[in-house]
């Protein structure tokens, strides 16, 4: 039943992204049969490995999954270990190697920190799909500042096409930050109105205005987005795929990002003021009643 | 899972809904369940619970407004038995002095009965009431504002608004949520607000604040102020609400241009996209200088 499928991907679009892999889970246990329709469509936060092997992190998520275990881009090996894990064909496994390589660099450039990861599998029209992952987490600095997490899901399929190569990228984009220091900003509000200093007041639930106010909150804004795009780009060696798929990928995160500014930034706080106004909308009314009195009575 | 713990599950996704979109989840989770029936009574405690949480505004039976429908507004049936308390529900608009059944599911009003309010709270409460409905107006675009009173007590009030804008054309809807208790004894004011914002095209992103406030009325403000005391309750909120709608504008700005770009810049230090032959050359080259060689290496 593709209904099915499609409603529980309705109901994973309205239903909050900071609960995504419980509701997840309660899905896949309401309906078994379709738990891997399910966890092949519903983008989750990438959890990050430690591979044994090496040492290094790597990203985990539904498309280097076999049974339990995942595999590792670095050693190319399983946790927990698997007798017949699915890997790439050794031929496809170069190419992933010297594509983590290469956006191992372009996490570095754009994200200054983070965990990235790419997987290949063979397709089997003789194509080749793989998934780029990257990574990162902030956590406050200091009591008061924001925390968040960027998770970026960018899934290709490449099909060569003599010297050219015909690709389709589906890229989601999931994001999230947390503020709990209104407390803090209140408090430095208030305080600077009474003329004080309020020193390390970020701590919520901090006393302010004359030690006699008390407040606490929290902001979160969280979710995700997705794009679509196809392109041909030239194929002059096998290792033109990872400069095609790099820059494919490059462009559509930097068209993304704009998108989520707008989005995360600039609409839901239109709404917010949509909802509320913070100038008084009565005095605005009788301002523009005395306006058109005023030139009423000009015009006479 | 058996039975109960599928109306369960659907219950705690009902719980999530975001504004103005129950019926959409609603639906889905009927399709997920394919069992009616079961649905339709196993749900009702969770709509039940969704809408007080939510303030629901329902119309008054017999009026021209709305009133908000919520654990503030119930009036218990003293049922002994819980299921029956809560399908024999009434809920309280004291505005217009009446009560009414609500349909959790239909959303309708019915039954309609006059309720006499308590002689000794009545007064500062539509005294709030008139503070409140001017100040719904000077704030709200699309609010609703009710004022209860509390049984047993003439100092103790709760206002209650709430804004809701849906656009599912646009895909987007955001609800504002107000709750003050003030207790003229205590000379508390205790406030919460709460957001809700959810925008859908292409993706799914949600804005969700919650904002506590407790702070002292001054004095001055007695259940016998009258109309001057109510004015200075709202005055209160009102400046509360402000200032909270401000540091919000300033959260914003903090996490679109320091979190933000922590996470990820909007271009390289070098203020130019990668030059992707150079990163695959470079990585040859490291390989190539590198003791461990690659020479002739498959």
């Amino acid at each position: 039943m593709g209904d099915l499928v499609d409603s529980m991907l309705d109901l994973m679009r309205r239903l909050p992204p900071t609960h995504v892999e419980e509701n997840v889970a309660s899905l896949v246990a309401m309906c078994p049969d379709y738990a891997d329709d399910l966890l092949g469509s519903v983008d989750q936060p990438l959890k990050v490995m430690t591979d044994r092997a090496t040492g290094k992190e790597y990203l985990a998520c539904d498309y280097n999954r076999d049974g339990d275990s995942y595999r590792s881009p670095w050693s190319n090996e399983y946790d927990p270990p698997l007798e017949d894990g699915t890997t790439p064909s050794p031929k496809l496994r170069k190419l992933e190697i010297q594509a983590n390589e290469a956006f191992d660099t372009y996490r570095e450039m754009y994200y200054e920190g983070g965990v990235s990861s790419v997987f290949l599998w063979d397709l089997d029209d003789g194509g080749f799909a793989g998934v780029v992952l990257l990574k990162k987490t902030l956590n406050p600095s200091a009591p008061g500042e924001p925390s968040g997490s960027w998770d970026s899901i960018h899934v290709f399929e490449a099909a060569e096409r003599g010297r050219q190569a015909h690709y389709k990228l589906t890229s989601t984009i999931m994001l999230q930050m947390v503020d709990r220091s209104t407390a803090a900003r209140g408090s430095k509000d208030d305080s600077a109105a009474a003329g004080t200093k309020s020193p390390g007041a970020a701590a919520a639930g901090e006393k302010a205005n004359g030690g006699d106010a008390k407040r606490e909150g929290e902001v979160t804004l969280s979710g995700s987005m997705t794009r679509q795009t196809e392109q041909d780009f030239p194929l002059q060696d096998p290792s033109s795929h990872i400069a095609n798929t790099g820059r494919m990928i490059e462009e559509m995160e930097i068209k993304m990002r704009n998108l989520l500014q707008e989005v995360y930034f600039g609409k839901t706080r239109d709404v917010v003021f949509d909802l509320r106004s913070l100038d008084d909308l009565e005095k605005a009314r009788r301002q523009r009643e005395l306006q058109k009195e005023l030139v009423g009575f000009i015009k006479r | 899972m058996d039975a109960e713990e599928r109306i369960q599950a659907a219950s705690k996704f009902l719980l999530q809904s975001p504004p103005g979109e129950i019926n959409d989840v609603l639906n889905d989770v009927r399709n997920i369940i394919s069992d009616d029936e079961s649905l339709q009574a196993g749900v009702l405690p969770a709509l039940r619970e969704y809408n007080l949480a939510q303030f629901i505004t329902a119309d008054v039976p017999g009026h021209q407004h709305q009133s908000i429908v919520s654990e503030a507004a119930r009036i218990p049936s003293g049922s002994a038995d819980e299921d029956d308390e809560q399908s024999q529900d009434r809920y309280w608009d004291p505005r217009s002095r009446t009560s009414f059944r609500f349909d959790h599911l239909s959303l309708e009003t019915s039954d309609p009965e006059h309720v006499e309010p308590d002689p000794e709270s009545e007064p500062f409460r539509a005294a709030l009431e008139t503070a409140s409905l001017t100040y719904l107006s000077s704030h709200y675009h699309d609010g609703v504002v009710s004022v209860f009173s509390t049984p047993g007590s003439a100092s103790r009030y709760i206002i209650q608004i709430v804004a809701n804008k849906y656009n599912p054309s646009n895909y987007w809807s955001g609800r504002w949520r107000s709750e003050y208790i003030v207790d003229t004894d205590a000379k508390q004011l205790t406030g919460k607000i709460l957001l809700n914002v959810h925008y859908y095209e292409q993706g799914n992103v949600q804005l969700s604040t919650t904002h506590n406030v407790s702070l002292s009325l001054p004095p001055a403000i007695a259940a016998s102020g009258g109309a001057s005391a109510a004015s200075k309750v709202l005055a209160l909120i009102e400046t509360e609400e402000g200032k909270y709608q401000s540091s919000l504008n300033d959260t914003y700005a903090e996490m679109g241009e320091k979190t933000f770009k922590g996470l990820r810049r909007a271009l390289p230090m070098t203020r130019s996209k990668l030059d992707w032959d150079r990163v695959l050359g470079y990585k040859l080259g490291a390989e190539l200088t590198n003791s461990k060689g690659v020479f002739g290496s498959a």
